[in-house]
């Protein structure tokens, strides 16, 4: 029964890994570079990996969401810039989230764009009030599941093996560098999203987990973000096998969906659709509730999914406040995948001022005990803090540089 | 019992609950007596967005005055014990904490299904 339920869970982990920041990025950079970039999302998912683990891992041990960490360990002042240019980061994230699925909505029924954004609004409103969170979680992870039909197409448009296995290596061998650059930091940020992390201890901390619950927490983290890793190279194959060399950019989700098509037809197109609909959907709920998670950690606020929403006021006020502020964004007409990109690099610029909390009261004996980070756990957390630091500090001058990935 | 408890890393800025394990705030600041020379005793616990505006010069002038500017003086003998969070010895109401989330929930539960 028990493994029965952890499989479940890792299912709904594969469907809920890839948002469109990785749907975004996968295939463009697969499109732009072909296979070359394969090794960089191992890179990004082992940091994930890492990452989420120490999270579950200080959730668990200490009842510490992360911005409860970050309050605690960068004080009001750095905190509240930490807290504020996460909430702006979600917000872009949510919008385009929202605005993902009523493009692929709108290619599923060809109604018009700002309806499909309204119901899609009001759709998510209403499985947020009504359906319980274990449920929200299953339904929109085995939907997700649909996105696997990536990996099928991934192996029908045969492509040559060799590249792909040459693009695992780790190499820089390219006439643009800085595009090169630029893709490597999208990818490592689209992998190691930051709400991801939010989202997954707060739930932790809801579901009171403790020290028994660590064992779970690895396997989640291990077996959950690494398979959804796995779909994220299909998105890579797809793009370099079908786009690369011909001169498309898909900064369309409906060429994204080709990737499925040209290879596998009408049955292929759906389920990538389908697939969409439901990975991007449950993102848009995830950065939702990451968004009044961190607000209400931070200001130590009464917060919870699984309290009724009248059980705090407030969390329920920010996360439907929010909503609101994402759906009138979308329907300003902002192009979701460009402010994919604008999301995810300017979510890679903040990612250090959570992290380093994190990496913190992990260390922290007086909370964490014998489950203090230990010698791997820190060899690997501090490899990645020097990752997420280059990263954050490149982030900005490649888009720059690279006017967004464009040259 | 006694224990050494280091006030910046393991009191302040930590989460406030009440005596039904309701959150309830942070520990914003502490109020300390003693002069130069003599004991120094922490006397209560100070939370609230009034706190803001002299930890942060700008942003937390303006997160203060968003939030109201009030700010609450928990005594240090309501404090029941510092681990993980502060766990104080009274409900929330009594001692004045948590009445934003107060204030809001009749507007809340207006919502069909706001109470399930």
């Amino acid at each position: 029964m028990k493994i029965f339920q952890v499989a479940l869970g890792i299912l709904a982990a594969i469907g809920g890994f890839v948002d469109i920041g990785d749907l975004v990025f996968n295939v463009s950079a697969g499109a732009t570079f072909g296979y070359e970039l394969l090794w960089v999302v191992v890179i990004g998912v082992v940091g994930i990996i890492v990452y989420s683990e120490m999270c579950g891992r200080v959730a668990a041990v200490s009842g510490k969401a992360v911005f409860d960490a970050v309050r605690e360990r960068l004080g009001f002042r750095t905190g509240l810039i930490a807290l504020i240019s996460a909430q702006v980061v979600n917000l872009m994230t949510l919008t385009a989230e929202v605005g993902g699925v009523a493009i692929c909505l709108q290619l599923l029924s060809g109604l018009p764009y700002r309806w499909l954004i309204l119901i899609a609004g009001i759709a998510l409103a209403l499985v947020v009030w009504i359906t319980s969170f274990d449920w929200i979680e299953r339904i929109f992870g085995y939907g997700g599941l649909c996105l696997l039909v990536f990996a099928v197409a991934a192996v029908k448009l045969h492509p040559g093996w060799g590249a792909v296995a040459h693009g695992f290596v780790p190499h820089v061998d390219t006439g643009s560098p800085l595009l090169y650059a630029y893709f490597a930091v999208g990818l490592l940020g689209a992998a190691m999203t930051p709400y991801e992390v939010y989202f997954y201890s707060s739930g932790a901390v809801e579901e009171q987990w403790g020290p028994k619950d660590l064992g779970l927490n690895k396997v989640n983290a291990l077996i959950g973000y690494g398979l959804g890793g796995f779909l994220s190279f299909a998105l890579m194959i797809v793009g370099g096998a079908l786009f690369l060399g011909k001169g498309i950019e898909p900064e369309f989700l409906g060429s994204i969906t080709l990737g499925a098509e040209v290879p596998l037809g009408q049955v292929g197109l759906l389920l990538a659709l389908v697939g969409i609909v439901f990975a991007v959907g449950g993102a848009a709920i995830d950065t939702l509730f990451s968004g009044a998670y961190n607000l209400a950690q931070f200001l130590g606020w009464e917060w919870g999914r699984y309290r009724s929403p009248s059980g705090a006021p407030r969390f329920t006020l920010t996360w439907i406040v929010l909503l609101l502020l994402g759906l009138g964004a979308v329907m300003t007409g902002v192009d979701p995948v460009q402010l994919t990109e604008y999301a995810v690099i300017f979510s890679a610029v903040a990612l250090p001022l959570t992290y380093i909390p994190i990496l913190l009261v992990a260390n922290d004996h007086a909370y964490m005990r014998e489950y203090t980070n230990g010698r791997l756990a820190n060899a690997l957390g501090v490899l990645y803090l020097v990752v997420i630091v280059i990263i954050s500090l490149t982030a900005v001058p490649l888009m720059i540089l690279t006017n967004v990935g464009q040259n | 019992m006694s224990r050494t408890i280091d006030l910046g890393l393991l009191l302040v800025d930590h989460q406030l609950l009440d005596s039904e394990n309701r959150r309830c705030g942070n520990v914003d600041d502490l109020e300390l007596e003693g002069g130069p020379g003599e004991r120094l005793e922490v006397v209560a616990i100070v939370s609230g967005p009034g706190v803001w505006r002299r930890r942060a010069p700008l942003i937390g002038r303006l997160a203060s005055w968003i939030g109201g500017g009030g700010t609450v003086r928990v005594p240090w003998e309501e404090v029941d014990q510092v681990a993980a969070h502060v766990k104080l010895r009274k409900r929330a109401e009594t001692l004045g904490l948590g009445r934003g989330d107060d204030r809001l929930r009749p507007l809340i539960e207006k919502i069909p299904g706001a109470d399930r």
